[in-house]
């Protein structure tokens, strides 16, 4: 063949350990008497079950239908009867539960009405991959995601290259090997289909020179085709999507792209298999070849296996020798999982099942320190410096770590395998890309909250700056009306009376934004109680251990909205009985004033407005009083103007005070919402702010004397500050103590 | 059934830091043998004694460490830093020399800085720059090789012993000791060239009496490594490359007073420098760009220390100084990764 | 002033605050010449010399002296200070002004004198600044002798060699030899052996602070076990 192989850098010759499993045919495995079919089996979101418990399917029903693009449905893998839907061990990671289906096997093993799709050619290219989606195939090498969704690309992209990965580099696994050798033309033919669908320039079959009969295979169903067989040497981990599409192409696929924007698709044997079965005999994918290998097994070889069929039952089958087993590896010993419990299921990337002796893969020798020889460099197939990384990641230094790389490793292993001071490198790997990912994660939503809070201060910004606009049209509205009254009281200073009229309008004002306060004040222990109660739902659902502080902090918080409510309505009955005392038209004004600042509806913005107004009150009896001096008026009516200053100055720095008050709540309404996500972090936070607010309050109680309108309303305040800022120490205690 | 949770991947090769650490004192075999052979039995003496004394030394750091005693020692580094220490001492070293030396490599040089991995500098070196500093005599002055003109015996292995613990005067041996070849030559290059060459010590075929026989033997050593994939090729070569070159300039430019390539190549300790030295993995660059300008900036030192500095020999400190840019090489010469245009360099920012 | 407060400062300036130990100044005089005792001891008083004058110069102008040209003036202080114990040493122990060189001079530039200076004297009054100065003086002396009596001891195996040189004839039989036919560790003499022992000396009184840390908060911890936090709230009408 005059193909160029393109070498791959680094790479390692494990024993192969390959024969074992080669001896007999495909094996079908028995039908088990309970199959336990995960929704999930690929990457994406999970399907949506469409049966009830009960029900009674055929084989190859659907049982969970797609949920979304990146999802596929699940079938019926035999015929029976649904018994369960619930949470199973499942293989995963960090050894978490699953939603599956349970199915009492019937033994009948009835198929549901099918039908082939004869000359597909003649069909639209959607519906095939319809076809193809309906019957759930995801990859069935690596991670499993969805294949339509590398199928389905967009018929203008320009395929060079349809790539068959028959590498299967894993020592022990021999699932596409023993596929090939046996029903090579169907792999074949599915692949032909694949071919009709992304139309490429070329297609090949990468498949690595330690599998002879497996080539022999394919060279002979490929005969009359296009579809070139390129051997290429046997080293791990050329069997990796990116290695193969270098070992066949040269190509590279940038980092954090895809196979396709290199104009390849790289596809998995057995997929091809499946894409045939769907195609030419309507079965959904239902079932795999696994190798069952490792010495504790008696009968090693690949197993025709129902996905959903417990790992232990196909044990079971193999003759495996429980007692012998170290460990249990699904996958391959590079790359594959060590499962938890046994009663997992098969499933659709489930390539190999390996037990192991503990002669044949020991216990791993203690880690010893990095002496940094560079052997993981020598063998990394990715380029990456794995000893600096090991540093990095050990370190915590995650910017270097993505400086050096960390995300384009493949997670082969090779640099474990190699490494003589038995350092899990995988593993730092692994636990540095988490890191990372948790890193973005919170900056993605640090740089969210920064916006809004960005744009929140551009809104505030704007109406204040409409405000002060409208602030100062009314006040030479204002100043004129004065003037003109001026003029007037000039002509005749007997009937001056312009003095007494703006306290009464001040006093108003500051009855009215205590009135406004309090309202704010219950609307934002309102939405506390609100968000905590949202809090305490999510944290239910989460399981959350802190649940217990949650709802005390929600029946206080309900609590404290009550009061705030009827402290509010109270006032509000109050004021109206003031306002109605007050006579003259500045009442009016003002309370029409209320009215227009209303609609904006936000507590802060009405309490700044009334702060604003108290502040406005005072420097016009400031500027009343000093012209009152000029003037020399009669000296009584200078005293009690005077006095009306200080009082209107007065009530300025309270309203001040609430104001301060109430931005403080607000902060506090705002980290309410965080309460979910720590709360222990979010108590304290809650204490000190509580505690800080009633030293405010406390302070600002003090400044008042004890006759002006709005001392009520901060006492109360005051109070309420206080109670939260004890209940917020209960919470806290509480939190700590769980 | 006990399932053991482990990550992948589940297989390792068999090859333990153990068994390297072990394949490089086997790859010094060939050295001993022939410094053996040349100078007596002393750099056999003083290997078996520094590498007891570096177990011992090894063992109360790590007692008082806290740290596993027996797990540590068991990766033989500490042996291994003894013997590369006592093959570059002079063979009639006194016991003290080697007990200073080894203690200052084992405990100041690595366990201080947190041990085996962790060390900036070769303790090896540092122990032997010490030593060389502070007992610049015993450190220079070598017996004649057997193969010397005039030469006839080499101490006894009782003799020997007697030069390394007993209590004789030191001035006996220092009558029968004599410089180095590139102590000699440094002495009268440019200067007197009756006397350099007519002295006994530069008879050799090729660079000083019985010196190219040591070298050569360090050779076949690191060809073993480089075989046994324990080191690559690129630090020695790169290292060789760079004394060479440098060498052969200055030797077509000045005959008289600039040795000849071959000789630098082949005489003090550039052999045992360029397999076993500078290729210790923890103090050099790990990528093979990295290596190759490691390996050369140490070769061009040496050379520039030989003809220049104020010492004969200069490997030592050039490693040492050199040790100090790898973790900047090594930042500057990232290889390319896999999807990645070009390679990054410097530091993150 | 309190009793409390001296003994604060004493503490401070010879250990708490070493300006050896701990803050790590001064280290160029201090490596360069504490190659035996006599050295050291004749640096070391030099310089805890300089510092207390230096001191109690800098507080009593302290209050003249505007932010902006206080280091200038500090340093002037220190170089006139300075260059009073560079005539008294050349005049009284020539021959240790000719061994100590370039580093009499240059205690100006040394940062334990200036940071004195400026941290303690130009905040606190004439006596207070006095002790300070005197204890970080006497603090560094007693590093700097350490450093060199074990350097000294390295080097050439022996104590107290040359004190003639600072005592006058006096001294003249004061030399200790340990050990006969000493061969002579060069390293301990040279710079980097400074360095070395110099590290020994910060590890062990690290070791001692910890030593003592522990012993404190051993006693520490029967009484805290009762004493809880207790919160009043108030009661306003």
């Amino acid at each position: 063949m005059s193909r160029r192989i393109w070498d791959i850098p680094g790479g390692i010759h494990p024993a192969e350990n390959k024969q074992q499993s080669l001896q007999t045919h495909i094996i079908t495995a028995h039908i088990p008497a309970e199959l336990v079919v995960p929704v999930q089996q690929h990457i994406g979101a999970p399907g949506k079950p469409c049966v009830e418990v009960g029900d009674k399917v055929l084989k190859g029903q659907m049982i969970a239908e797609a949920n979304g693009f990146v999802s596929l449905p699940t079938h019926a893998p035999t015929s029976g009867e649904i018994i369960a839907i619930e949470s199973r061990p499942v293989q995963h990671p960090s050894q978490i539960d699953g939603l599956c289906i349970i199915i009492k096997a019937d033994n009948l093993d009835q198929w549901i009405d099918h039908n082939a799709i004869n000359e597909y050619q003649s069909k639209e290219r959607s519906d095939i991959i319809n076809t193809i989606r309906q019957a759930g195939i995801s990859g069935m090498g690596g991670a499993g995601f969805p294949s339509t969704i590398k199928l389905g690309i967009r018929p203008d992209t320009k395929i060079e290259q349809l790539i068959l990965n028959s590498a299967e580099c894993e020592p022990y696994i021999t699932a596409d090997d023993s596929l090939i050798q046996e029903r090579a033309d169907e792999v074949v033919a599915g692949l032909k289909i694949m071919q009709w669908l992304v139309k490429p320039q070329e297609t090949l079959i990468g498949i690595e020179d330690n599998k002879p009969n497996a080539i022999a295979a394919l060279k002979q169903a490929t005969a009359d085709s296009d579809i070139e067989v390129v051997v290429v040497p046997t080293k791990y981990p050329s069997g990796g999507e990116k290695q193969i599409i270098y070992l066949l192409t040269g190509k590279e696929v940038a980092s954090g792209g895809l196979p396709s924007d290199v104009g390849v698709i790289c596809q998995n044997t057995g997929t091809a298999y499946a894409v045939n079965r769907a195609i030419h005999f309507g079965e959904p994918l239902i079932s795999r070849i696994t190798t069952v290998t490792g010495d504790a097994i008696k009968n090693k070889g690949n197993y025709e296996v129902l996905l959903g069929t417990p790992v232990d039952a196909l044990l079971s089958q193999a003759g495996a020798k429980f007692d012998q087993t170290s460990r249990l590896i699904m996958g391959g010993p590079m790359m594959g999982f060590s499962i938890h419990n046994s009663a997992v299921p098969i499933v659709k990337v489930t390539n190999c099942l390996l037990a192991p002796t503990e002669k044949e893969i020991p216990e791993p020798d203690a880690e010893q320190p990095c002496i940094r020889c560079g052997n993981c460099t020598q063998v990394c197939p990715a380029g990456l410096l794995p000893q600096q990384l090991y540093w990095f990641s050990k370190s915590n230094e995650l910017e270097k770590a993505k400086h050096f790389n960390l995300a384009d490793c493949i997670e082969c292993g090779a640099c474990s395998f190699v490494c003589p001071s038995n350092i899990p490198l995988v593993q730092y790997f692994r636990f540095g890309k988490g890191q990372i990912r948790k890193q973005e994660a919170e900056t993605a939503k640090a740089d969210q909250a920064r916006e809004r809070f960005e744009f929140r201060q551009a809104r505030l910004e704007k109406e204040d700056r409409e405000k002060e606009e409208k602030r100062k049209a009314r006040a030479e509205a204002a100043a004129k009306k004065q003037a003109a009254k001026k003029a007037a009281a000039a002509e005749n200073p007997a009937t001056s009376e312009s003095g007494p009229t703006i306290p009464t309008g001040s006093e108003s004002t500051a009855d009215a934004s205590a009135v406004t306060k309090l309202k704010a004040t219950w609307s934002s222990t309102t939405k506390r109680w609100k968000d905590a109660e949202k809090a305490l739902k999510v944290a239910e659902k989460n399981g959350n251990e802190h649940i217990d502080a949650l709802k005390k902090k929600v029946e206080q918080l309900k609590v404290k909205a009550d009061k705030a409510k009827s402290l509010y309505d109270e006032a509000k009955v109050a004021d109206a009985a003031n306002i109605s005392n007050v006579n003259g038209p500045t009442a009016t004004k003002q309370t029409n004033k209320q009215a227009a600042t209303q609609p904006t509806n936000d507590p802060m913005q009405k309490l700044k407005q009334a702060s604003t107004d108290d502040f406005n009150a005072w420097k016009a009896a400031q500027q009343k009083t000093q012209d009152a001096e000029a003037n020399s008026s009669d000296g009584a009516d200078i005293e009690s103007l005077r006095k009306t200053e200080a009082e209107a100055k007065e009530k300025s720095a309270a309203s001040k005070a609430a104001m301060k008050e109430a931005r403080a709540k607000e902060k506090e309404a705002m980290q309410a919402k965080k309460s979910a996500e720590d709360p222990a972090k979010q108590l304290k936070l809650d204490a000190a702010i509580t505690r800080t607010k009633a030293k405010k309050a406390l302070k600002a109680l003090d400044s008042l004397t004890e006759d002006h309108a709005s001392y009520d309303a901060l006492k109360t305040a005051y109070e309420k500050a206080q109670t939260a800022a004890e209940s917020a120490e209960l919470a806290l205690k509480a939190a700590e103590e769980a | 059934m006990s399932v053991l949770h482990v990550t992948s991947p589940h297989v390792h090769r068999p090859f333990t830091m153990n068994a390297l650490m072990r394949h490089v004192v086997y790859a010094t075999i060939p050295g001993l043998i022939v410094l053996t052979a040349l100078f007596g039995w002393g750099t056999l003496i003083n290997v078996i004694f520094a590498s007891c004394v570096a177990i011992a030394a090894e063992a109360v750091v790590l007692k008082l460490r806290k740290r596993p005693i027996l797990f540590s020692i068991k990766d033989g580094s500490a042996v291994l830093t003894a013997v590369l220490l006592a093959l570059a001492i002079p063979p009639t070293a006194p016991w003290w020399l080697t007990i200073i030396g080894i203690i200052f490599a084992i405990v100041i040089a690595k366990q201080l800085y947190g041990g085996l991995g962790s060390n900036p500098f070769n303790p090896a070196m540092i122990g032997y720059v010490l030593l060389l500093i502070s007992f610049p005599l015993e450190m220079t002055t070598w017996i004649p090789a057997y193969t010397t003109e005039g030469v006839t015996s080499i101490p006894t292995l009782t003799q020997s012993f007697e030069m390394i613990f007993g209590s004789v005067d030191r001035s006996i041996i220092d009558g029968i000791t004599m410089a180095t070849p590139l102590d000699t030559f440094k002495t009268y290059a440019g200067n007197d060239l009756a006397k350099l060459q007519s002295a006994s010590v530069l008879q050799g075929n090729i660079a000083g009496a019985g010196w190219e026989w040591v070298n050569v033997a360090f050779l076949m050593g690191g060809i073993y490594l480089i075989a046994r994939k324990i080191i690559t090729w690129h630090i020695p070569v790169a290292m060789l490359a760079g004394v060479f070159l440098f060498a052969g300039i200055f030797h077509i430019i000045d005959p008289d007073t600039y040795a000849s390539p071959i000789f630098h190549l082949l005489s003090g300790g550039t052999m045992l420098g360029a397999f076993f030295i500078a290729t210790d993995p923890v103090t050099a660059a790990t990528s093979n760009k990295g290596k190759l300008i490691y390996g050369a900036l140490i070769g061009v030192l040496i050379y520039v220390i030989r003809a220049w500095g104020g010492y004969p020999d200069a490997v030592a400190f050039a490693v040492l100084l050199i040790n100090l840019c790898a973790p900047t090489i090594e930042y500057y010469t990232q290889p390319r990764a896999y999807g990645h245009k070009k390679a990054n360099s410097g530091i993150a920012k | 002033m309190s009793a409390a407060d001296n003994k604060k400062i004493i503490k401070d300036g010879l250990w708490n605050n070493n300006p050896v130990l701990v803050q790590v100044l001064g280290l160029c005089p201090l490596l360069a010449v504490s190659g035996s005792v006599v050295n050291s001891l004749a640096l070391g008083l030099a310089t805890a010399f300089v510092i207390t004058t230096s001191n109690i110069a800098v507080s009593l102008i302290r209050n003249y002296t505007t932010d902006t040209v206080r280091l200038p003036v500090f340093v002037m202080i220190i170089a006139s200070f300075t260059t009073c114990i560079e005539f008294l040493m050349n005049a009284f122990t020539y021959e240790l002004y000719l061994v100590l060189g370039i580093f009499i001079p240059l205690i100006v530039t040394n940062c334990a004198v200036l940071g004195r200076a400026d941290a303690f004297a130009s905040k606190n009054g004439v006596a207070a600044s006095a002790l300070d100065g005197l204890m970080t003086g006497l603090g560094f002396t007693a590093v700097i002798v350490t450093l060199g009596a074990l350097r000294e001891v390295l080097g050439q195996a022996t104590l107290f060699d040359n004190m003639h040189l600072l005592f006058g004839d006096i001294a003249q039989g004061w030399t200790i030899h340990l050990v006969d036919d000493y061969k002579g560790f060069l390293f301990a003499i040279l710079p980097p052996g400074a360095f070395v022992i110099m590290g020994f000396l910060l590890a062990l009184k690290n070791i001692i602070d910890s030593k003592l840390k522990a012993r404190a908060a051993a006693l520490m911890e029967k009484p805290a076990t009762g004493s809880r936090r207790v919160r009043t709230t108030g009661n306003i009408s």
